[in-house]
């Protein structure tokens, strides 16, 4: 993935930012009402707008979501290139990648065409920048549905007007012990934001990751949905660091840190969902000058390249949970080795 | 069914999280879906469409014979589902939709993005490269028109920027 960033102040807290178009084509009913044939309808189109156009066959990659193994399609979410939904049945879908997958075109999936980019850090604009040039290209063959009051025709009339759902991954390990989340993602819901939980959908996710994503589409720009999240974010990022001042003076935070980074340099087994944990604490370390040496790339591409299925498929083989455990283990004290 | 965090209050969404590896799914109520981060402008409004339009309707609509020509969905078959059937419904039902799509995104009109829309704003410079590699394309396949086209719209970009 891209390795640009906007600004490295804002970088320890907000990990990735993700942008995602949705789009439809007229003439076709949209996925919910789609038979077998308009799928495959929809797939053949999609290709040969790809096909047509030299720019996006130079860079796209077609993946057929029904050629997959489970253990494909599961590492496809893991890595940010599909959603869970869109695997939860995979026929007559498909999706276009790059090879840096940093986008991705998921078709048929909630609706006919949907356009992800991610990126590193905080980089929304760097993000919209890409997807909306994907869109324009694919929209010189696609003509996607639109009407002049209620914009982009989404199958959900929520994601009406832009069609636009702008994301940052924010890492909130003070807001996540203070219990404040909860509070915060309520007040959030308010201003039309959602705050969620990205490894865990319930009361407690692991690692303190967090989802900060607009829910208003409709009458409003795509720059400005944008620039309100940022400030939200920004003000997150604040409240955030506003707490670590006093944390990081306490001694036995300090030591859960030291700690957790030696656990990760030493084990000889792990788990993702301890791994999670101790990359959460060494994180905050790292954000905090508590740790030197150790930089939040690479917890950036441990926690993509660590889950199960990727960790598996990356192998080339199949692993008992055990042998997991260990080569994940392995490969992480590679990474952090001192 | 019932909502899987609180127990209590009937399900509204189905959230699918792929966890530890394995695809998993979470029911939730509108509340708990609120308190959680899962929560979406309807949601908010407490509920799905169908009740939603209960409150504009009293109930469902009993003569249901206006069908979409292309995908063949009553305006019932949306409010059942929650889901518009195809780009044209949102003509063939756009009187009875508007008042839904107002009390969930109020009284506005799209102000974003039009399809093709930014293809005349300012260029970014990712555009320009991606145009210039189209026509190094087109000049190596020997598509002279479309050379020719793409030559002078890139000009008319550049120009634009340095103006800009
Ligand atoms: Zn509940
Ligand atoms: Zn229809």
């Amino acid at each position: 993935m891209d390795n640009l960033r906007e600004n490295e102040y804002d970088r320890d807290v907000v990990i990735s930012t993700c942008i995602h178009l949705t789009r439809n084509l007229n003439g076709i009913p949209f996925p919910a009402r789609m038979s077998r044939g308009d799928r495959l309808t929809v797939v053949q189109r999609a290709k040969e707008a790809v096909e047509e156009n030299k720019a996006l066959a130079h860079i796209l990659r077609y993946i057929d979501m029904e050629g997959l193994s489970k253990t494909e399609a599961v590492s496809l979410v893991e890595r940010h290139l599909v959603s869970a939904d869109f695997i939860s049945d995979c026929s007559g879908r498909g999706v276009f990648i790059t090879d840096d997958e940093s986008l991705s075109i998921m078709v048929n999936e909630e609706d006919h065409i949907h356009i992800q980019a991610y990126l590193w850090g905080l980089n929304l604009e760097n993000a919209y920048q890409k997807a909306d040039i994907l869109d324009d290209l694919f929209n010189r063959s696609l003509h996607f549905a639109f009407h002049k009051d209620l914009g982009y025709l989404t199958q959900n009339p929520i994601l009406l007007g832009t069609g636009m759902r702008a994301s940052l991954i924010l890492h909130l390990p003070a807001l996540h012990e203070s219990g404040g989340i909860t509070r915060l993602s309520s007040n959030l819901s308010k201003l039309g934001l959602s705050l969620s939980g990205v490894y865990g959908a319930g009361e407690a996710p692991k690692g303190a990751v967090y989802q900060l994503s607009n829910q208003v589409t409709f009458g409003l720009s795509e720059q400005e949905a944008i620039a309100n999240l940022k400030s939200i974010a920004m003000q997150l990022v604040h409240q955030e660091r506003g707490l670590w001042e006093e944390l990081v003076e306490q001694p036995e935070l300090q030591d859960a840190v030291s700690r957790s980074l030696a656990l990760l340099q030493s084990a000889k087994m792990m788990g993702y969902e301890e791994f999670l944990q101790l990359a959460s604490n060494v994180r905050f370390g790292i954000s905090t000058g508590l740790i030197e040496g150790v930089n939040s790339d690479q917890l950036n591409r441990l926690m993509i390249a660590m889950q199960p299925a990727t960790l598996t498929l990356r192998s080339g083989r199949k692993l008992t949970q055990n042998e997991r455990r260990i080569l994940r283990a392995d490969q992480i004290r590679e990474m952090l080795k001192k | 069914m019932l909502c899987e965090s609180c127990g209590k209050n009937p399900v509204v969404t189905h959230v699918k999280r792929i966890i530890n590896g394995k695809l998993t799914e979470y029911l939730l109520c509108a509340e708990c879906a609120q308190r959680l981060g899962y929560g979406n402008l309807l949601t908010e409004l407490g509920g799905n469409y169908g009740s939603l339009l209960g409150e504009f309707f009293g109930e469902f609509e009993r003569t249901d014979l206006v069908r979409c020509e292309c995908c063949g969905a009553s305006f019932n078959d949306i409010v059942r589902s929650g889901k518009v059937g195809c780009a044209e419904c949102y003509r063939t039902f756009y009187d009875r939709l508007i008042p839904l799509i107002q009390r969930v995104h109020g009284n506005t009109k799209h102000r974003g993005k039009m399809p093709g829309g930014s293809m005349i704003k300012t260029p970014p410079q990712e555009q320009l490269s991606l145009m210039r590699r189209e026509l190094r394309e087109a000049i190596r396949t020997e598509n002279f028109e479309q050379a020719a086209n793409l030559r002078d719209r890139i000009k008319e970009l550049e120009g634009g920027e340095r103006r800009g």
